[in-house]
């Protein structure tokens, strides 16, 4: 993609065939393979979401966060413009602040040594510059201006938040895509955001199943018998996947489902007939965008997921934790505007997602399934995605796993493992 | 809470105190040792259960990883887990603290430390959280109940998923 890969012959050995319909388990579990995603994703020419304007609203407010394993604050700076700035000392690499969130002042200051930082990350100064009596210190010829922290790029997005560790990466709109920036618009409108709460967990899985995962239509209405036995999730509803031109990026959504017909259910099994919800609230959307849709799930590569489903709103960041394992971090929001009722709405339908939620508790659950399942297996294996086809095209259905297959289409094409070819 | 902890007497009758800690020690029980259909019991029929993260309590945030507001609502909640979730059995062990018990008027407010461990088919314990129970107990026709139960953690990095109420 950036044109600086070059193939070599063993990374065209861990991708041999040509397509996305088999995907080598190794890439789940190889530490090398590993590392490599680190430096050519997460370290590349990726945009990598880092939090919502609303969380730094005071000039000095800064948010703490993860870009692949290297941590970055996101700051407010004092024009209201906001930066991210590595969280590692140019000094000698100490964690310059250790708080989630929290207000820094007008300066960065490590807590080592006391160098300090602009909140650009310039470095201004340190104690004992000059030592002591004209001994010791720094020598004059010492550069302040070449030992600066690690300043990345900043673009943000109706309060949405995005770095990158290249300076020339393409502007955040043209990665995103005309497509994946409007369904992105549909809930990031413009309007204030406020943070409903968050909400973290450890799976110990490869980062990328995760994304699979909010890429899958397919498992949605077999897996999850809580949607199924309420009809919030069919895989004969009115839907669209849709990947972009890069493949990278995609968005699946469905219209508001019904209760009746849930005994035609493509011959899944559900739970017991007599099992009615008392909180129907819970399974009660209140339309909101100005469509009739109740589920969309926005995934962008190479790691953030937005997704609505009823009122609940979130953004689930993927922070890769090792090849074998991943934190999940739910930033629940909602609208400045929101009413009571709205306000209410969210918390109660909460009880769906998150690290306890009626839905994404199975994910999590079916996720490291899969990882302890190919743990250790033989060179060459893979995983089969053929439901669907073999391409990696739009569709007005779930029956596919068309927007997995074009994930791993920007991934090796990224990666440089071997031609994905069509 | 400075105001309402003035209002509040220290509860220093030994049974009532016993009477409190067994409603706690039952309550946990319905979650180790089942059957968790028996879980709900243990509320008023209004209610709040909620279980939440010291990281959101303290930024004012409400929003809990569950909260239920009815009795029929834990009962969705425990036939879902029990119907409708697919997950690696496990088995949940609670061990609380003592607790600091206070007569507000309204009820009895009962705070104790609980730490949680999760046991996997494989035989691993693994520290699923350490935590607060933050209650409000009342008596209903000679029954003590929750009025309220905050579960407030500290691991808000949790491992894996939260499949069982606490
Ligand atoms: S490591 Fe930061 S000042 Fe020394
Ligand atoms: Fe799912």
């Amino acid at each position: 993609m950036d044109g600086t890969q070059t193939t070599n012959e063993s990374e065209t050995d861990i991708w041999s065939e040509a397509g996305t319909t088999r995907v080598p388990f190794q890439i789940y579990q190889n530490p090398d393979i590993y590392a490599q995603e680190l430096e050519r994703i997460f370290y590349g020419s990726s945009w990598n979401y880092v939090g919502l304007e609303c969380e730094v609203p005071e000039a000095g407010d800064f948010r703490r966060n993860f870009i692949g394993e290297r941590e970055v604050l996101m700051i407010r700076k004092d024009d209201g413009a906001l930066s991210v700035v590595e969280n590692r000392c140019a000094h000698r690499g100490a964690q310059l602040c250790q708080a989630l969130s929290g207000n820094t002042g007008s300066a960065i200051m490590c807590p080592y040594h006391q160098w300090t930082y602009t909140l650009d990350g310039e470095l201004t100064g340190m104690p004992f510059k000059r030592g002591i009596n004209g001994k010791g210190g720094l020598n004059s010829d010492f550069d302040m201006k070449a030992h600066g922290l690690v300043n990345l790029r900043v673009e943000s997005l109706n309060g949405v938040v995005f770095a990158s560790f290249d300076q020339n990466v393409a502007p955040l709109k043209d990665y995103l895509g005309p497509d994946m920036v409007k369904y992105f618009t549909r809930i990031f409108d413009g309007r204030g955001l406020r943070v409903v709460g968050y909400e973290r967990q450890v799976i110990d899985c490869n980062w990328k199943l995760q994304m699979e995962n909010l890429k899958d239509p397919y498992h949605a209405g077999i897996l999850h018998l809580f949607l199924i036995s309420f009809g919030l999730f069919r895989l004969d509803q009115e839907s669209k996947c849709l990947v972009d031109d890069s493949k990278g990026h995609s968005v699946l959504m469905t219209a508001k489902g019904t209760e009746e017909g849930k005994e035609d259910t493509g011959g899944v099994r559900i739970a017991a007939p007599d099992f009615a919800l008392t909180d129907h609230d819970l399974i009660q959307p209140r339309l909101e965008f100005g469509d009739n849709i109740t589920l969309s799930i926005q995934t962008l590569f190479p790691s953030i997921i937005i997704q609505a489903q009823c009122n609940t709103l979130a953004t689930r960041q993927v922070i890769p934790k090792g090849s074998g394992s991943h934190e999940l971090v739910w930033t629940f929001f909602g609208y400045e505007d929101d009413d009571d009722e709205m306000k209410y709405l969210r918390l109660r339908q909460a009880n769906l997602m998150g690290s306890a939620g009626y839905v994404t508790l199975d994910d999590a659950e079916a996720l490291e399934f899969s990882q302890v399942g190919f743990t250790g297996s033989p060179e060459g294996e893979a995983a089969v995605l053929e439901i669907g086809g073999t391409d990696c095209e739009s569709n007005d259905h779930l029956v596919t796993e068309s927007l997995i297959r074009g994930f791993y289409m920007r991934y090796r094409d990224i990666m440089g493992y071997g031609e994905a070819g069509t | 809470m400075d105001h309402q902890a003035e209002m509040n007497q220290p509860v220093t009758d030994d049974v009532l105190l016993r009477r409190i800690e067994r409603l706690q020690l039952s309550y946990i029980s319905s979650i180790d040792d089942g059957p968790l259909d028996s879980w709900p019991q243990f509320f008023t029929d209004k209610c709040l259960y909620t279980v939440l993260s010291r990281d959101n309590y303290d930024r004012g945030m409400e929003l809990g990883v569950m909260r239920f507001e009815s009795v029929g609502m834990l009962v969705d909640r425990a036939t879902a887990t029990q119907h409708a979730a697919v997950f690696a059995p496990r088995v949940i062990r609670h061990v609380l603290g003592p607790a600091l018990v206070d007569d507000t008027g309204e009820g009895y407010r009962s705070r104790c430390n609980v730490v949680i461990y999760q046991t996997s088919p494989d035989g691993d314990t693994v520290l699923l959280m350490a935590a607060t129970y933050d209650d409000l107990i009342v008596e209903q026709e000679g029954v003590l109940k929750f009025k309220e139960k905050r579960v407030i953690y500290d691991t808000h990095r949790i491992p894996d998923s939260i499949v069982y109420p606490l």
